[in-house]
Formats: structure tokens, sequence, C-alpha cells
């Protein structure tokens, strides 16, 4: 097949890196029910449908208090100010993750310290953690990657041994388990966004903490909603109640929260369903030359539950071929091209390129490919054949 | 019973909201926050204020810390903020670092005094951050003559007073920076939380927008200049509001011509220690109304008894919230607390029809202090 012809094949599928419009016909019978009703009791955000889709979340997570927020990172950010996080207090981060993980450190008045992550899982290697803990460090925050967590057992002894409150990066972790217990719950507590990509995605912004925590959770409640303390969920008179610490507004709108009781109730069969696919993936890419590393469920002592949130792979001249697919319709991301220790807004920690080369490697070879509920097993296909092409010359020049 | 807080909003624009639900869900862009939707909004709502910046954000709340953070302001740094308020005027400035500093209110329109922000600034003195309250907006020619004068940053709180025009300047135009908050109650609220920035200043409204999408440029995603948040706003929402905007105008003036007829009813009432907003229109936005009556709470039974809710907004100033106390070490500030004690707002929104108005107007009127008439004077 011609390189011209098998780009109009490409292009012509086109597989974008990201819908779920196909199965929303189906949802929307339930979801117009539950917007009804939000719409008949007329309390529009921080109100019945966070509170229902709240205590959904406790039932599905196993998390005794779940407190809906605004976004994942504002979650980050409340939960580590309810951990009691002190300005100047240090908190051990991975130097490859998305920038809300050490963001929300600065923004709860702590310094982020980064640490390489383990090349296999992504995850913050245990070891980097053991070598980076000194006087002022308080926290340390795994972050789940992708579709597994990391290595919690380690990284919960070293924490127990320094006394440091673990806080998990738990955004992309819905569905995870260790041992049976949900991800986040794990430490102090967690978090999830609802990134609209999410395996459990909202049509907006959302997120939520999830702690077994009863004093965190009333402290993340309270924060939420300006610093108010008590029942504040759908009571609208409760602006008026006593502001007790300086808090923010990030109240949840019900609409996101319908949404997510919508899509709550297919998340086994969805998590099921991206499984398939990344297996599928991983069949077909499996001699594909110019793949340098296809995602592995590591092997814990632990029993552990991976989810497929990102297909996550290492190419050989990833941008070259992250073109070839985009010039064949076929949508990728990369997560993520710049490490964090090497983020303009972190010029001031006076990292250098070299000080941490597994994060490193990852930002120059991984390419996140299409993967969701609705994506057709064809298009994996589709997918795995243009990469194949590429790396068999017809994408090289 | 008249609620305070109408769960009917939106009656005529429900199924307006579902259809737009279901064609962002469903539309083949698949893109749910700071799409199209919201670039249309900010570009509609730039239209309404002479070309101005406005920049969509998840909360008016945020867009205030966003515009401290755009300044620059931070630790060690004092922000003077009015004593009676909304907590954001407060935790805004704490939340990046720096100390409020408080300044009692007028006593009858309880906005900011002016002669008390200006006590109020010290060596450290960085911003004054006014705030429009309930109907009135603050004092802003005085106030932006004296930031000029003295050299501070201006940001204005014009969270509750979208569509209010000053002296021929809308409001969120006299500071360097304002905001508009969207949450549903508000004049141009919605279907859930929003707010924006609105600024004249090509500087600010590029941080302010870095700031809100994690400090990313808008071009090259994952790059990230400055440690921003995420406050960003949603599509739904900005299409929502897009139909919303060209009723604005006609519920703002709803809202009005409630306010002028409330005004009217309650001229006598000042012997039986309830005092009303002052009329006009210059510089005013009536999204609450609020009364001051000696016996408040008295007032707010009986208008109950009579199936009418009403609404203590700030029972405390601000410098009395247990969250803000340690920043105001012995001051005083007389004037916000008799409006805590004193403030009592009753129902305005737009779509209360005349005999609702009549209603709460006839309860209003029908108050009987259990204090005599001399010793309401007397105070």
């Amino acid at each position: 097949m011609s390189t011209a012809a098998h780009d109009a094949v490409g292009a012509a599928a086109g597989v974008p890196f990201f819908s779920q419009a196909a199965s929303f016909d189906a949802q929307w019978p339930r979801l117009r029910g539950h917007l009804t009703e939000l719409l008949e009791i007329g309390k529009l955000s921080h109100g019945p449908k966070v509170a229902e889709l709240e205590r959904a979340l406790e039932a599905w997570t196993g998390a005794r208090h779940v407190v809906a927020v605004n976004s994942g990172t504002d979650a980050l950010v409340l939960l580590l100010r309810a951990c009691g996080l002190r300005p100047g207090d240090e908190v051990v981060v991975p130097a490859f993750t998305f920038i809300a993980s050490a963001s929300s450190v600065v923004l709860a008045g702590g310094r982020p310290v980064f640490v390489d992550v383990d090349p296999q899982t992504y995850a913050l290697d245990p070891a980097a953690l053991a070598q980076r803990i000194g006087a002022r460090t308080r926290m340390v925050m795994p972050v789940h990657l992708f579709c597994q967590m990391a290595d919690m057992d380690r990284i919960r002894a070293l924490a127990r041994g320094h006394d440091l409150t673990v806080v998990e990066d738990s955004a992309e972790a819905i569905g995870m388990r260790w041992n049976g217990v949900h991800a986040g719950l794990l430490g102090a507590g967690g978090v999830l966004s609802f990134f609209p990509t999410k395996t459990l995605g909202a049509l907006g912004d959302a997120g939520a903490v999830l702690t077994d925590d009863e004093q965190i959770a009333r402290t993340v409640g309270a924060l939420r909603h300006h610093g108010r303390f008590g029942a504040t969920l759908n009571d609208f008179g409760a602006i008026s109640n006593a502001t007790e610490i300086a808090g923010v507004n990030s109240k949840m709108d019900d609409i996101q929260a319908a949404v997510l009781l919508t899509k709550l109730e297919r998340l086994h069969d969805d998590i099921a369903r991206r499984a398939r696919l990344a297996a599928a993936y991983g069949e077909q890419l499996a001699d594909v030359p110019g793949v340098l590393r296809l995602p592995t469920v590591v092997a814990r002592a632990a029993a552990t539950t991976p989810v497929f949130y990102v297909y996550l792979a290492e190419f050989e001249r990833r941008d070259a071929l992250a073109a070839h697919l985009a010039a064949a319709g076929i949508e990728t991301e990369v997560y993520y091209p710049r490490p964090l220790h090497l983020q303009p807004c972190f010029a001031d920690l006076g990292h250098r390129e070299g000080d941490f080369p597994h994060a490193e490697r990852a930002c120059r070879h991984a390419l996140a490919l299409p993967l969701y509920p609705d994506l057709e097993l064809d298009a994996v296909q589709v997918v795995c054949d243009e990469i194949r092409a590429f790396y068999d010359g017809a994408g090289s020049r | 019973m008249l609620p305070f807080f109408p769960p009917d909003l939106f009656e005529d624009d429900r199924d307006v909201l579902l259809e737009i639900v279901r064609g962002v869900a469903t539309a083949p862009a698949q893109r749910f926050i700071l799409g199209a939707h919201v670039a249309r909004l900010e570009a509609a709502l730039a239209q309404t204020l002479g070309g101005a910046h406005v920049v969509a954000c998840s909360s008016a709340t945020s867009a205030l810390g966003l515009v401290l953070r755009a300044l620059g302001i931070g630790r060690g740094d004092e922000v003077v903020v009015p004593a009676f308020g909304c907590a954001p005027l407060a935790s805004t400035v704490v939340e990046v670092g720096a100390t409020p500093v408080f300044a009692d209110v007028d006593r009858s329109t309880l906005v900011v005094d002016p002669d008390a922000v200006e006590r109020a600034i010290g060596p450290r003195t960085r911003a004054l951050m006014p705030a429009h309250v309930f109907s009135t907006m603050a004092p802003m020619p005085r106030l932006r003559a004296l930031a000029e004068q003295r050299g501070l940053r201006l940001v204005e709180d014009s969270a509750v007073a979208q569509g209010a025009v000053l002296d021929g300047r809308p409001a969120g135009l006299w500071g360097e920076a304002g905001v508009f908050s969207f949450v549903q109650v508000k004049t141009f609220g919605t279907a859930g939380e929003g707010g924006v920035v609105v600024t004249a200043d090509d500087d600010i409204a590029t941080a302010a927008r870095m700031l809100r999408n994690h400090g990313q440029d808008g071009r090259r995603r994952f790059t990230h200049h400055r440690v921003g948040t995420n406050s960003r706003f949603d599509e739904i929402l900005a299409a929502f509001q897009l139909h919303r905007l060209p009723g604005l105008q006609a519920r703002l003036e709803r809202r009005a011509e409630i306010a002028a007829y409330y005004g009217e009813r309650f001229a006598g009432l000042r012997e039986r220690g309830i005092e009303a907003p002052p009329p006009g229109r210059d510089g005013r936005c009536y999204y609450v109304y609020s009364l001051l009556a000696r016996e408040r709470d008295e007032l707010a039974r009986q208008l109950a008894q009579r199936g009418v809710s009403s609404h203590v907004y700030y029972p405390r100033p601000l410098p009395r919230q247990p969250a803000f106390a340690r920043y105001a070490a012995g001051g005083s500030w007389p004037n916000a607390e008799r409006a805590s004690a004193r403030a009592l707002s009753i129902p305005i929104y737009p779509h209360l029809d005349d005999a609702q108005v009549e209603l709460v107007a006839d309860a209003v009127c029908a108050f009987e202090p259990t204090t005599t008439k001399e010793a309401v004077l007397e105070r």
C-alpha cells in the first residue's frame, strides 16, 4: 500500500484521542432524569446531586468520606491543607507527573521536592524517596499514573519510619486497588479528578477528596465552602455560616454531579472495556519495531487491581510518529513532554537536565494512544497499522 | 412562603439547558472546558464593557485570587479591604500570603468609607480592594484618586454589581481589574458556579488567562510558565450564559423597578426603626435589597409570619469571623458591627410578579416594633 493511500484510509477512519459522543445517547434518559430532578429542587451547585454523588462514590470506592470539589487540582490543595501542611514544609513528589502534583504543594504553602520515577510504572521510585527524606520533609505524594499504582507497601514503610504523611495523587486512579483498598485510601487521603477524559469523566471540571479520616473530611468540606463548617450541601442559607478558616470556593456543579452519577452506573463495564482495548494494543504492538516499551502491569506482593485510564507506550522518534499519526487523522497526546523539574515555573529550584534520567527519558519517548470505552477494536487496528507503517519506512521521510 | 432564594430561577430555560447539555456532550469537538462557547461568552461580555478583557473562571472568588496573583501581591503585603462583606474579600488576600487590613464602612450605604481606607494605609500597603455591597457601588472615584495618589494597586470586588454604572463607567472597570460572579442567585447567575475577571489592562488579562489554567500560555500544552491554578469555565455553562445574556438588561431593569417601588413604600418606616437603601440609579445594581432594622430578628420573624422569607447577609463583620480575627487585633469597626446587627435582605429577584412584590412591601410596612417609638428614635 502506498503512503498516500494509507494516509487516506487513516484520515477517513479518523480516530479522535477521546470521545464519549457515541455512547452518550444511551445514557441521556438517565441523565435527563437526574437533571429534571435537579431543576425541580433548584440548587444548582453544591446541591442535591453533589450530595448524592458523594454517597455513591463512598459506596463505590469504600471510602468513609468523599468530598466533592471543583477539580482534582483543588482537591489536592485542600487535602494538603487539611492534612496540616505548614509554610516551608517539604513534600516529596515525582518529577514525572501532571503539574498539579507539585503546584498544589506550592498553592498550599509548601515546597515540592522532586525525585525520579520507576521506569516501568512511571510512579515515584521508593529508593529515590529514601534518599531525599530530610529534616523538613513532612509529606510524600505518590502519584498513580496511567494504569497502575505506585509501590505503596514500600512508600508506606518509608513514611512510617520517618513520620511522613502520605497524600496520594490518585486523580487518575479510580478503580485501582491495593490489597482491595481503593487508591487514595492507603494514606491520609487521596483525590479523584473527573476531567472529561478520565475513567470517570464529567462534561466539565470536577474533582473529589477521598479519605477515611473524619477530621480531614470535615476540614476539606469547610475549605471548599469559604471555610464554613457544618452541613452546607443543598442549603442556600449556609452562605451566612461563620467563616472559621480562610477557605476557597471549590463547590461542584450539580450538572456535573448528575453526569457523574449517570456514568458511575457503567463504570465497571467501562473499565472492562478499557482493559480489552489495552490488551488489543498490546497484542498488535508487541512485535512492532520502534516500540521501546509497552505498558506493563508490575507484579507486587500485594494483590493489585490495575485500570487502564491511559495507554502509554514509549516509541523511537516519538514526535515524528505523532506527526505521522496526526496526518492520518489519529490523535495522540504526549503525557508529559517536560518533566516537572525542568518546568519554567520551578526554575528557582535549580534543577538541570540529567537530574532525573527516568523522568526525562519518559518525556522524550512516551506517547498516549486513544483509549476510551467508545473506541472500536477496529480503530485500535487502524492505529497499530499506522504505527507499524511508520516504522516500516512508509512514514519515516 | 415566598422564598428568599428562589429555586425556579431558570424555569423558562429548562428545555434550553437540557438541549445545551446534550448538544455539548455529543458535539464532534468533544470540548468541554475553555472552548468555543467560553470564547464567545468572553467576547460578548467584552462588548458590554467597551472592549475590556474578560477572562472566564470557575468562580468570582477564584477570579479575585487570580487578580491578586496577577498583580504580584503576596507575602509581606497588606491589602485594605472593607470590614463588612463576603469572606473572599479577606480569604483571597490570605490565600496569596498577604495580610488583610480592615476599614470600616459607611453607616447607611454599607460600602467602604474612603476616609477609613485612607487611615488604614500603612508602609506595607500594596493594594486597596473595595467591594460593591447589595445594591450600592463603593465610592470608586475617590478610591481611585486615593490609589493613584498613594501609588497603590486598585482591585474592585464587583462580584455583585454586573450591570451597574457609576458616572458613566461600568462596575468592574473602575479598578485595575474587577470580577463578576455567576453563582446562580447573582444578577447574571448561571446553572452552577462561575465568574470572570474584567480588566482594561493587557498584562493583567494575560496573567489571569495563564494563571486560570495551570500557568500555561494557551498555545503549548504542558509547559507551565507560572505556578497557576485550575479555575476554568465550562462549555455547558458558557453556552447557557450566552442564551441568558440578551435577557439580562430586562432582568436588571425589573430588579431596579422593584427596588424603586420598595423605596416608595418604605420611606416612612424610620420611626419604626427600619431604614431602606437610598433611591437612585447611578452606581446602583439591585442584586440584593437590604434593609437596616433596629429589631432585625423581630422583623424577620414577622415577615415569615406573613409569608415572606428573608436572609441575613454577613451576620458578623469580617474582622469578627474566627478565620480573620488574627488580622483584626485592636481594631474597631462600629458601622460594620451595626450593619451586621441590622441588615436584613428581602426578595428582589426579577421573576417576582407585582402581587408578590406588593406582598413583600405590605409585610414590611405591617411591621410592629416591640419597643416604643420614643425608644427607637432615641437610638
